[in-house]
């Protein structure tokens, strides 16, 4: 992916720049508002990485404006202020998806998979499918191997959240707010329970397991480990 | 509406004072001049007589008695003077001349001075009257009565004695009313001080009390409290501008410190080297978290945080559900009473309820663990139990205190926030949270201010 980084703390963004580059990322750094807005407006990157406070212009504001331009170009926001309230202020601005410093690198790239496919999928699907594994969303119906499996609400919205974003990760964080709109951190490992049950009634009994734990990062749902 | 009452109380005291005082001080002036200007009159008709009598008896001195009789005889028919009377008694007690006759049952007095009431003939009228008068010994057995009228006086009294009634029931009347109008000015004033507190309370520092324009001494207050208000303001935005900057500053800093730990556990060719880089990148996330942790607390303290109409039984059972699979093994006991609204922060209430929730399954394994909401006229109240170990009665104030952790809890983890951050949220959402004892374990209640449908009606 071609990655546009505006960041104006050099160190850290040097950091996370080489972090993508040994991903097989190209990164084209930019450390201001301004010139931020200048690079992401020539319309040759796959997406943006914005911090929330930049000299110069706002990153609130290079979203507006690129927004406003008729860009779609997708933006994760990086920022240091926390809250619920600021992550809304991001979002309604334009912005994709938010993320609140310090973060983990995985995270960070877990979040850059789920834009840059999000962009590739054309409307929401209807029909799911991950190897064997069906998810009708309209049906509220779940086959795996042509059997139907029988899931709770929860259960099923969590499913679903994990089959749009097959084959990339997602984090603990993002499942707490994809599926659960929760924005803390539990201290039990209460995710891990609902993703063991989730993995109990769709892997149990099948050769072939879908679900698999990241170490250090989070899940990811793919016919290839 | 106990401000309000205690206005309306304070209204009627100063008014019922004001119109005692003015009425008082009615009473006095106007009792004042009554007595002095009876006294006034009392002495002017007295000298009168006094005259009349003195220069009757130098008559009688000066004339033989026939003329002096058929003198006193003109004085009395004389149609002119009104209220005089005259009576005059031979040395025999004989009735020689005058309009009224009741010398002989008369006592006189020490000093002279007779009263009585006769019935006086005026032209066609026949009426009682009050007469004064003097008796004088004339002298060789003769004794001439000369006396007024004072019917006038009595009149006076009596118009004086109506005038004061009404004066002072009209400085009551007066006295309550202006009484009233001075303390309804002040009672407003009062109250639109203290809703304002009220509104300060629940977190709106920029609202002002409107200034009347007049000056006077509720003005000054007014502006004092206004200046006083200007300044916690500022004091607040400063602390949370501080806060903030503070917390972006060190969420910058720990980024970068995480960057370069990951960038050396990349390329660390150790493997204490990558264990020590794993230390130092849980220790930051720990350190995020509870920097996370005592700004929510600080968002929750500021009493900023914008409430809501919140659906309380469905966000506890929401959370509770979210930690069902996890409190598998505990015996979960719900019960949760439908349809309870409060207003609250919807993400800082489940945020508590997590941590009362995360607290229970941690320090509590295995044990049976009880959620339940119930709603009562004015309260929601939210308990959760569990049959854990608990928390000493002493310890429970600490237990609610920052990074207040209890003895023996170290090897669990945690931040030491969990609780204050319920407490936090409690007194955000104006809400009681009680700790007692489950018998066995700790039981943990939260009572939130309903929003009921009569309080939906009453503000409408």
């Amino acid at each position: 992916m071609k990655i546009l980084l505006v960041e104006d703390d050099r160190r850290a963004g040097d950091y996370l720049a080489k972090g993508l580059t040994e991903l097989g990322h190209s990164v084209e750094q930019a450390f201001d508002g301004e010139s931020g807005l200048k690079a992401a407006a020539t319309g040759t990157h796959d997406i943006l990485i914005l911090d929330r406070m930049l000299p110069q212009l706002d990153g609130l504001e290079v979203v507006r404006r690129l927004r406003a331009a008729g860009s779609t170009l997708p933006i994760l926001i990086l920022s240091a202020l926390d809250e619920v309230d600021e992550r809304i202020q991001g979002l309604r601005a334009g912005g994709d998806d938010y993320l609140v410093k310090p973060y983990h690198l995985a995270e960070l790239v877990a979040r850059l998979d789920a834009l840059a496919r999000r962009r590739a999928d054309v409307g929401p699907v209807a029909k799911l499918t991950v190897f064997d594994l069906e998810l009708d969303t309209r049906a509220r119906k779940v086959m795996r191997a042509g059997r139907k499996i029988d899931l709770t609400t929860r259960e099923f919205q969590l499913l679903e959240f994990l089959m749009r974003h097959t084959a990339q990760v997602v984090t603990r964080s993002m499942i707490l707010e994809g599926v659960w709109d929760y924005h803390f951190d539990p201290k039990t490992n209460v995710i891990d329970v609902h993703i063991s049950r989730l993995r109990q009634a769709i892997d149990k009994g099948h050769e072939r397991q879908l679900l698999h734990t990241v170490r250090g990062a989070g899940y990811t749902l793919t016919e290839d480990p | 509406m106990a401000i309000f009452s205690i206005a309306r109380s304070s209204i009627a005291r100063l008014a019922f004072l004001q119109a005692l005082a003015l009425a008082i001080t009615m009473v006095a002036i106007l009792s004042g001049v009554y007595l002095a200007t009876a006294r006034l009159l009392a002495t002017e008709s007295d000298q009168l007589i006094m005259l009349e009598a003195q220069s009757l008896k130098a008559d009688f001195h000066d004339h033989d008695p026939d003329t002096f009789i058929s003198a006193i005889a003109d004085r009395a028919e004389d149609p002119w003077v009104r209220g005089a009377v005259y009576e005059l008694r031979g040395p025999r007690g004989d009735f020689l001349a005058g309009n009224v006759v009741i010398l002989p049952d008369l006592v006189v007095q020490h000093d002279g001075w007779v009263e009585f009431e006769v019935a006086l003939t005026h032209g066609d009228e026949t009426a009682a009257r009050q007469i004064r008068a003097q008796i004088l010994d004339l002298g060789d057995g003769f004794k001439l009565l000369v006396g007024h009228d004072v019917q006038d006086r009595q009149a006076f009294r009596a118009v004086m004695l109506r005038s004061i009634g009404w004066a002072v029931g009209a400085a009551l009347l007066f006295g309550l009313f202006a009484g009233w109008w001075l303390g309804r000015r002040i009672a407003r004033a009062a109250r639109a001080i203290s809703n304002n507190a009220a509104h300060i309370t629940e977190g709106t520092l920029s609202e002002r009390l409107p200034l009347t324009g007049s000056g006077d001494e509720i003005d000054g207050l007014v502006s004092r409290f206004n200046e006083l208000l200007t300044r916690i303001e500022s004091l607040t935005s400063t602390m949370r501008t501080v806060l903030d900057s503070t917390a972006h500053d060190l969420r910058g800093h720990l980024n970068r410190i995480r960057g370069a730990a990951q960038a050396a556990q990349h390329i660390a060719g150790e493997p204490a080297m990558r264990v020590a880089c794993d230390t130092v990148l849980l220790e930051i996330d720990r350190l995020g978290t509870t920097l996370q942790g005592l700004l929510r607390i600080a968002l929750a303290e500021s009493g900023t945080a914008p409430l809501e109409e919140v659906d309380l039984s469905r966000l506890v059972a929401e959370i509770v559900e979210f930690y069902q699979p996890a409190a598998e093994s505990h015996a979960l006991t719900i019960s949760i009473e439908p349809q309870l609204t409060v207003r609250g922060h919807r993400q800082l209430l489940t945020q508590a309820f997590a941590n009362l929730l995360d607290n229970a399954i941690k320090y509590a394994p295995n044990a049976p663990i009880i959620v339940q909401l119930i709603g009562t006229d004015s309260e929601a109240i939210v308990t959760v139990a569990d049959a854990g170990p608990g928390i000493p009665a002493e310890q429970r104030q600490l237990a609610t205190q920052r990074f207040g952790r209890l003895p023996g809890s170290s090897g669990l983890p945690g931040s030491g926030l969990g609780l204050s951050l319920v407490a936090a949220v409690a007194r955000l959402h104006h809400a009681a949270l009680e700790m007692s004892d489950a018998a066995p374990g700790l039981k943990i209640t939260l009572s939130i201010p309903r929003i009921t449908t009569q309080a939906i009606n009453s503000k409408r």
